[in-house]
């Protein structure tokens, strides 16, 4: 009876799991094998850590992993707060929230791509329209892209500035959930508007932010398709980022097998951040 | 005594339609009043207007003598009860509690003892650093007391605190909370749908309907003299009879009501269901296409179908004028004549 | 999978039964790029209609694939997947590494008419440079373009100058690009003199520096660059004077998508840019411009560009059959003559420009034959193995040295380093 039920559970388990193992499985321990056992795009007879020592050797990986870690460090908690403010912005009660919501969430519909070739208009030193707002008063313009000490930067402006529309979302529909009376609990013990989102609108969105804050990471690890139009990583690697150096090896230098070492490095880069995010903050997270 | 709330001319309309159509009402220091009336009468509406978190298209709202219309809830000095507690889920009960005092910036002394003596009114030292998820309906509606309590304020405002309990607990919380409002000499405005808590804990009750006053009265009012057929029928369970009759209408309760076998004088009816219920039966009888109920003591049990006699006394009788619903003066109105099986006519009374 | 082995037995029944040709349908599938601007995906898919009326018994599946990049990796992809392309237009300079892949077939195995052959001679020798490896052409040129010097003709009239002499010299592109440089009251520059693309496709600007130094990249080979040779350095030196010396130029890195609107808008008076990208300028611009060959340093010079077609070895005999009579359509001269006219791509043989469509329209837009002229002081574009990696440490030389980040000596040495190690085992 016991076993039949298991076997019963394994069965309605199976699709999901050929899907995941095909999908999912396979391919990480290919990559694995791959970075041990390639050259290029062949495959070696033996086992060898060359692709793992030229990780070492690799000036452009330290950049690459240096202009990650910043690029995380500075969009993910920038576009947390902006999405933050943007919902309790459009949450309030007021004229035209609708129409303000629907400009917020614009950019989050449109393409990586589509967006990046807009940006790169604006970005344009000489018919850009940044520069020439900076034209306006008096100043001389900025090389947005070009610049290596600007053009990451400029990267993560376009990057928080599609994020923050798409993680309101998440809050604005967290807000909602927010039971109002306890607003007018607080209203009722004369609670500073600061009070009320100190001690109870941002311990409430918690979840929320765990789960964007997760998905955020994510995506400063993943999304790198506007580099494909922005900057292809340049100035000089100056806003190359660890996937786009991944595409780069499999892709534009057909080094599939520094590609898998890559990929392995980029993958424990991410669990170790899964492992951290889910660990350490959920304990402070769960209040039910 | 003087009026410690005076509420006037209170109107708030959403959408072209008056939630709260002209309120006046006043309520003593330390007295206990209710707001009662059928869901969407607006008693919910004024409360929150009361506490500011509405604010009225007309009228005014004086607290102690002081107009506090331009006043932030905060500033109203008043505490607040609601339905769903609005206790904050990720604070434990002491955080919960203390809130207030922190948001008001009180001396850490002073809000460990006014934490300790409302603690200590409503049993909930063993629960101080469990979370709201963890409690009891009772326990949360003991924080949410507390909550009040610790404020200190001298008029708390209650939203129909004890709707989301179970009837046993609703029972022993109702003189909880009647208990501690002497102990404590609060003013109450209390808002409920529920007849029973309004006529066992309230000095007065206003009685609501439409958005507007019907009836303010002491409880025992509204039982024996109804000021309309509204108050006749909201209140009483079952419900006052009301059998229409030129341009009045007679009402009866139905504990009022006699049922005999049939042949003496009486009004004929005939037996259409017996509803048992413990201490009582209510017998429902159709006459003449009018649903006429008696509540009769113990156990009976007729016959569907058969037909029975009716009887009240004449002292039982109330009546209202058909057009207004008003409530008027037996003697202005002419003997009621009700048909019966022999050709007599009954006129009520025995 | 299944379903194209079915078709190529439909395919390979097809040749015996050649009595009903109506029922013989061969199936092609063709990755193609665009790297410039324009509706350029229209015209491919006109082309390739005629080419199906023409021959109903051939299909031909034309995909748009972005650009030189993306076309290469779809049509690898697509390789590796098991349901291949059959032949796909791809980067010109993607041969060597195609080679490393064992993906494509030389020409040479396909062609077997005399005709055939014949038609595999009769294109420009320059724009073969690229596609021919150990003596066998494994690339045959379809939209092929030099660098050019674009000018707007109104801006020199206002600073002075003859519109009908661009500069020729590297002298010249100083003194004039100072001439057409304006500042505003806040001594911010408003227009430029010149402005050289340096995202995207660097190293190829590049390669027309060095050619007009009189140098080349790399060997016909693959194998052996030349980076930090004097004269290449001194060709970078000079591209990097004309921001930071002769101030013709904004410093720092000018992208190359949004080059072509920067000229259009005025906001610079000279581009180096595509010849691809003519048709386009002339259809957009509302000002005055000419084309000119680029100024020579020690000579003049441009690299070729552009793409190739390729037939890839997986095709079976009919597939490349096939492949070969689409290539020859889309090559003959009355297509080029009709592609070069739309795009501003060059006509790849002599004969496109003997079509009398072309040679009218050469007669009445003259900078449509300069990319054309300019092929005889032309050179082969970047092209080694290991292309992506060695063409990537190029890029990066060169945009650390316009962003100032080193030395163009420094720069190309390091470059040149590292290159030397990727090639050392192709030797």
């Amino acid at each position: 009876m016991r076993s039949s039920r298991q076997i019963h559970a394994w069965l309605l388990l199976l699709p999901a799991l050929c899907l995941l193992v095909a999908f999912t499985h396979y391919p990480v321990i290919k990559t694995i094998a791959r970075s041990f056992f390639g050259f290029g795009t062949r495959w070696e007879g033996k086992a060898s850590l060359d692709n793992y020592r030229f990780l070492l050797e690799d000036d452009v990986l330290m950049q690459v992993l240096f202009n990650s870690f910043l690029y995380a460090a500075i969009t993910v908690p920038v576009s947390i707060i902006l999405a933050i403010a943007m919902a309790l912005w459009v949450n309030s009660k007021m004229v035209g929230r609708g129409i303000l919501r629907t400009a917020y969430f614009t950019p989050t519909v449109l393409p990586m791509i589509s967006v990046a070739n807009i940006w790169l208009f604006f970005y344009s030193p000489e018919i850009g329209l940044l520069n020439k707002l900076l034209g306006l008063v008096g100043h001389g313009g900025i090389n947005w892209l070009g610049d290596p000490s600007v053009a990451l930067y400029s990267l993560m402006a376009m990057t928080i500035w599609k994020e923050a529309g798409f993680f309101m979302i998440f809050y604005l529909a967290a807000l909602q959930t927010i039971d109002s009376n306890l607003y007018h609990a607080a209203a009722i013990e004369n609670a500073s508007k600061w009070t009320v989102f100190k001690r109870i609108t941002f311990p409430l969105l918690m979840p929320t932010t765990l789960f964007v804050l997760v998905n955020a990471l994510l995506n400063a690890f993943k999304l790198v398709d506007h580099l494909f139009i922005l900057t292809k990583g340049g100035p000089n690697n100056a806003s190359n980022l660890l996937l786009y150096y991944i595409f780069e090896n499999a892709f534009s230098f057909f080094d599939t097998a520094y590609a898998a070492a890559l990929t392995v490095l980029l993958l424990s880069i991410l669990v170790v951040l899964a492992l951290v995010q889910f660990g350490v903050i959920e304990k402070r997270v769960h209040y039910r | 005594m003087s009026s410690f709330l005076r509420v006037a001319g209170l109107r708030r309309i959403y959408d072209s339609v008056a939630a709260v159509d002209d309120i006046s009402f006043e309520v003593n220091k330390g007295e206990f009043v209710a707001l009662l009336g059928p869901s969407g009468c607006g008693k919910s509406t004024t409360l929150k207007m009361i506490a500011g978190l509405e604010q009225p298209d007309a009228g005014s709202i004086e607290i102690d003598g002081s107009d506090v219309l331009a006043k932030t809830p905060g500033k109203r000095n008043l505490s607040m009860v609601f339905q769903s507690y609005a206790l904050f889920p990720h604070l434990s009960v002491k955080e919960n509690i203390l809130f207030g005092l922190k948001a008001r910036k009180v001396a850490k002394k002073e809000q460990k003892t006014r934490l300790a003596s409302a603690v200590a009114m409503v049993d909930l030292e063993p629960h101080l650093n469990k979370k709201p998820g963890q409690l009891s309906g009772g326990q949360s509606q003991r924080v949410a007391l507390a909550r009040s309590i610790v404020s200190n304020a001298p008029l708390c405002l209650m939203d129909e605190p004890l709707s989301n309990l179970d009837t046993k607990l609703r029972a022993d919380m109702r003189s909880e909370i009647r208990s501690l409002q002497k102990k404590l000499g609060l003013t109450v405005v209390y808002v409920t749908h529920d007849q029973i808590e309004a006529m066992s804990m309230a000095d007065r009750i206003i009685l609501l309907n439409e958005g507007r006053v019907e009836q303010a009265a002491v409880p025992e009012s509204f039982y024996n003299e109804p000021g309309s057929t509204f108050v006749a029928s909201f209140i009483g369970h079952p419900p006052m009879n009301l059998v229409s009759h030129n341009d009045f209408q007679l009402g009866v309760r139905p504990e009022d009501v006699a049922v005999t076998d049939g042949n003496g004088n009486g009004v004929d009816v005939i037996v259409r269901e017996c509803d048992y219920q413990g201490s009582e039966t209510i017998v429902t009888t159709d006459y003449q296409g009018s649903v006429i109920r008696a509540c009769l003591p113990g156990k009976r049990s007729l016959q569907e179908g058969s037909r029975v006699q009716l009887q009240w006394l004449p002292e039982a009788e109330h009546f209202f004028d058909k057009q207004s619903g008003q409530r008027v003066d037996r003697n202005s109105v002419p003997p009621f004549q009700f048909t019966s099986s022999n050709n007599n006519t009954y006129s009520g009374g025995i | 999978m299944w379903l194209n082995a079915l078709k190529r037995t439909a395919a390979a029944a097809a040749i015996f039964a050649v009595t009903a040709p109506a029922l013989a349908e061969t199936e092609l599938t063709m990755f193609y790029p665009v790297a410039v601007g324009g509706a350029l995906t229209k015209i491919v898919d006109g082309i390739v209609a005629d080419f199906e009326t023409a021959n109903p018994d051939i299909d031909v599946n034309a995909i748009y694939a972005g650009n030189y990049n993306d076309a290469r990796v779809k049509a690898l992809a697509a390789l590796q997947s098991g349901d291949p392309a059959q032949l796909s237009v791809m980067f010109s300079i993607d041969v060597h590494e195609l080679m490393d892949l064992d993906a494509i077939v030389p020409f040479d195995d396909v062609v077997t008419s005399d005709e055939e052959k014949q038609w595999l001679d009769s294109f420009y020798p320059a724009l073969m440079e690229n596609g021919k490896v150990d003596g066998k052409t494994y690339g045959v040129p379809f939209q092929r373009s030099t660098i050019v010097m674009y000018y707007n003709k109104d801006m020199f009239r206002e600073a002075g100058l003859d519109p009908e002499k661009p500069p020729t010299s590297w002298e010249e592109l100083a003194e004039v690009g100072a001439a057409l440089t304006k500042k505003n009251a806040d001594g911010n520059v408003e227009t430029w003199g010149a402005m050289i693309p340096s995202t995207g496709y660097q190293y190829w600007m590049f390669g027309a520096l060095t050619k007009q130094q009189g140098r080349v990249l790399m060997n016909q080979e693959g194998n052996e660059t030349y980076f930090n040779d004097p004269k290449v350095v001194d060709a970078l030196n000079f591209w990097k004077d004309l921001g930071s010396k002769h101030a013709v130029m904004p410093e720092g890195i000018i992208e190359w998508g949004t080059l072509r609107q920067n000229f259009l808008e005025e906001k610079t008076a000279i581009m180096w840019h595509s010849t691809g990208n003519l048709t386009t300028v002339k259809n957009n611009a509302t000002f005055d411009f000419g084309v000119a060959m680029l100024p020579a340093g020690s000579e003049l010079g441009s690299p070729t560009g552009g793409g190739n077609f390729y037939i890839f070895k997986d095709a079976t005999e009919e597939e490349r059959a096939a492949s070969l009579k689409l290539i020859r359509f889309m090559t003959s001269p009355e297509q080029a003559e009709k592609w070069s006219i739309e795009t501003g791509y060059m006509g790849v043989s002599p004969a496109a420009y003997d079509t009398p469509e072309l040679a009218e329209y050469v007669k009445t837009f003259p900078p449509a034959a300069i990319a054309r002229d300019q092929l005889q002081h032309a050179t082969a574009e970047l092209s080694t193995h290991q292309a992506g990696r060695v063409r990537k440490l190029l890029d990066d030389a060169i945009q650390s040295v316009l962003s100032g980040q080193s030395t163009a000596e420094e720069a190309l040495d390091s470059a040149q380093k590292q290159a030397e190690r990727i090639l050392s085992r192709y030797k």
